[in-house]
């Protein structure tokens, strides 16, 4: 591995880190959505292979809620919004 | 054994799927998405003001913050009610059909999922409920409930055979086994059992 292009680091201030803090997607845990179903859905909306969607649907169904994906406000916003359309129950939380 | 195989619900044929219901589960198929979708036809007011089954289809995106949260419901909330309304609507029509495209069947995945959620919500299902008792008030509905998920199985079975394939990624890394190493065979996430050490 060649040493990769010189960048110049700005030093980044407090302030601009919380600017870029990631809006987080969470889907809670609810006794009706089938694990298949909320393992397909994952899948579905968010390509991820059935492994990492059966992981955090176990998360879901055990730890109570799993962060599904994160990223800028309306990004995060759409996602929770195909949630919704889907029945599961998703939130949006801006990381702390 | 002389029991004949059971015909199997959906079979894979063309660009979608056959179907093989009996004419009491098409009935049932064809009523019940129809009275949730004229409740559906009803929401608009505030959400205080629905059943609370129904409220279960519209959870809150921001539910700490109620200025946030009036915001999304002003943006999606139409969408959503019609969304929800449109598949009830395909189900209820394609109940007798014996072929469905993969839209149709989409379609139904959201009707079968959307009346499980409002029956499930009214008659207080939890995941360790049992059938109730014949004598209970609920138990045609939990039979009804019981038939929907079965059903609903069935489908998203099927559409997940419809999924593109994914590269393996890093991210696939299951780190813990929640079952164990079955004696042969595939394990739980589906990967194939690992050597013995």
């Amino acid at each position: 591995m060649g040493a990769g292009p010189a960048v110049d680091v700005a030093p980044v201030s407090g302030e601009e880190l919380r600017v870029d803090r990631p809006w987080l997607v969470i889907v809670w845990n609810d006794p009706v959505n089938l694990m298949s179903y909320v393992t397909y859905v994952f899948q579905k909306l968010f390509g991820y292979s059935f492994a990492k969607a059966t992981r955090l649907m176990l998360d879901v169904h055990r730890k109570g809620r799993a962060v599904v994906a994160s990223g800028p406000r309306e990004r995060a916003e759409l996602d929770v919004a195909r949630l919704h359309r889907h029945g599961l129950w998703a939130t949006l939380e801006h990381q702390s | 054994m002389n029991t004949p195989e059971p015909r199997p619900v959906l079979v894979r044929n063309g660009d979608g799927f056959d179907l093989a219901l009996s004419p009491d589960e098409r009935a049932l198929l064809a009523t019940i998405p129809t009275q949730l979708a004229g409740a559906l036809g009803r929401v608009g007011g505030a959400d205080e003001d629905l059943p609370e089954a129904l409220r279960r289809l519209f959870p809150a995106a921001y539910p700490t913050d109620p200025a946030a949260e009036a915001s999304y419901v002003s943006l999606v909330r139409a969408d959503l009610v019609e969304h929800h309304r449109e598949a009830l609507e395909i189900l209820a029509t394609t109940a007798s059909a014996t072929h469905l495209s993969d839209d149709q069947l989409g379609a139904w995945l959201a009707a079968l999922n959307d009346l499980r959620i409002v029956i499930g919500a009214s008659l207080g299902v939890t995941e360790e409920m049992t059938e109730p008792d014949e004598a209970d008030p609920r138990y045609s509905d939990w039979l009804c409930y019981d038939y929907l998920t079965y059903l609903e199985s069935l489908v998203v079975d099927s559409l997940a055979g419809l999924l593109p394939p994914t590269a393996p990624t890093a991210d696939d890394a299951t780190p813990d086994d929640p079952w164990g190493d079955p004696p042969g065979g595939l394990r739980w996430d589906g990967t194939p059992q690992r050597p013995d050490p």
